[in-house]
């Protein structure tokens, strides 16, 4: 199969490689630049799991060929946190208990980081209607969604 | 998963060839998101994608006099953030809001949703109750069809094996303006409906002096229920009519049994769906 050049920036770096054409986003973060936090759940676009911005935006890296990446800017949860200092979301999460499993984490938080860009005070009704893309089996959602808020309201939220 | 041969053309003209050349070995591919499952399903074997979401002419919405224009590649989310379409056929927002969830809606177009041809699709009702035509172009050929001529069965189009959608279309006015979209599912996210509605309305004086009815999930492709639209033209507005039309509905819809739901039910919840979008529209009048 023909292989196809692709140059991005994932995290702040820029990378080149060659990919295959039915190569999917999610395995190229996962197994060619060895970013597992990007986490693989039901694979078919449902569960949120494999949630990354995409030029800021929240898609499903499951259901994107890595081939249409090039030229564009990747945010995976290893890009939230700057060195040893956790990203607000992150740490809201943490302190809101808002982590069981952790599966469904990484998903969560960058579409939660997305919605506060977008909407930086949401309702609870616009926070459930954002993030219903992304599912928890664990935490039966009441603190997350108290972490999206609490992030709402505390932070310096500047980016 | 299947191997493919992937390719990104720049411009139309491009990837008007590439069909031309290629025909049915050839996939126009946007969003993949329904694409990419139905690839691993090995519902889709395609030897060739077509990635058209660098073709810039294709995307955009624009005010041309009376017509709202909509690029093909118009993502569901780039639909909702629309003040035209908020402002000319706010029906199609309800719907958008509607659909799957927002991480698909950033890359999911309207143009895919269209030419998917589910019988189920969430754009297609509200754009059918917009009376919107489509526009489809081939290698040196271009035609206009009614969207209703469009949706030929389940997952079945008029498209042929060289043509691609590269706009849609609806006339602003005071029926585009006045419209509602219910959608049951089982679900309030990622779900597939179970019958979704969509009526534009224009009333005179307490007179419909026009309704447009559409509906998905009751028939083997979105239908306008256009006996119903009939009967209900020029009438005067009172319980008694809403109870006859819902009738008519009923009578006109042609749903099946699934998974989701039986043929007695969608038959049922048909009417039900118009009541409630009826009511919606005409509450304070």
């Amino acid at each position: 199969m023909k292989e196809i050049s692709i140059e991005f920036i994932i995290n702040g770096q820029k990378k080149k490689l060659s990919v295959k054409p039915n190569d999917l986003l999610i395995n190229v973060i996962r197994d060619d630049l060895f970013l597992t936090g990007d986490k693989y759940g039901c694979g078919i676009g449902e569960c949120g799991a494999c949630t990354v911005l995409l030029n800021g935006e929240p898609i499903l890296s499951c259901l994107t060929l890595a081939a249409t990446v090039d030229g564009k800017e990747i945010t995976t949860i290893e890009g939230l946190a700057e060195g040893d200092r956790l990203h607000p979301m992150q740490k809201a999460f943490l302190e809101n208990g808002a982590v069981q499993c952790g599966f469904c984490t990484p998903g969560m938080i960058l579409t939660a980081t997305a919605l506060l860009k977008e909407n930086p005070n949401p309702t609870e009704d616009e926070i459930k209607d954002y993030m219903r893309g992304n599912i928890c089996r664990c935490t039966g959602y009441v603190q997350i969604i108290k972490a999206i808020e609490e992030c709402a309201t505390k932070s310096k939220y500047d980016k | 998963m299947n191997q493919f041969k992937y390719v990104s053309p720049k411009t139309k003209d491009e990837a008007l060839r590439i069909l031309k050349e290629e025909k049915t070995n050839a996939c126009i591919v946007a969003g993949c998101s329904n694409v990419l499952p139905n690839i691993r399903d090995k519902i889709l074997n395609s030897k060739l994608l077509v990635d058209i979401t660098n073709i810039e002419e294709l995307k955009g919405i624009n005010q041309e006099k009376d017509k709202i224009c909509i690029g093909p590649l118009t993502t569901i989310t780039g639909l909702i953030n629309s003040e035209f379409i908020l402002k000319e056929g706010k029906v199609l927002i309800q719907a958008a809001e509607q659909f799957a969830d927002p991480l698909v809606r950033n890359t999911a177009t309207i143009g895919g949703n269209l030419a998917d041809a589910s019988p189920a699709a969430d754009s297609a009702a509200p754009l059918l109750a917009l009376d919107a035509v489509i526009k489809l172009e081939s290698a040196g050929q271009q035609r206009d069809i009614q969207l209703k001529d469009f949706f030929l069965g389940p997952e079945k189009t008029i498209l042929r094996e060289d043509e691609m959608i590269t706009g849609i279309e609806f006339e602003s006015s005071n029926i585009s303006k006045n419209g509602c979209f219910i959608k049951l599912g089982l679900r309030k996210a990622m779900a597939i409906a179970v019958a979704s509605i969509a009526v534009n309305l224009d009333v005179r004086e307490n007179k419909i002096a026009q309704v447009r009815i559409a509906m998905g999930s009751v028939a083997p492709m979105p239908i306008r229920l256009t006996a119903t639209e009939e009967f209900l033209k020029n009438k005067e507005i009172n319980n008694g009519l809403i109870e006859e039309a819902i009738n008519k509905v009923r009578e006109e819809v042609n749903p099946i049994s699934d998974i989701r739901a039986s043929e007695e039910y969608r038959r049922y919840i048909s009417g039900i769906l118009f009541k409630r979008a009826f009511k919606k529209l005409t509450l304070g009048s």
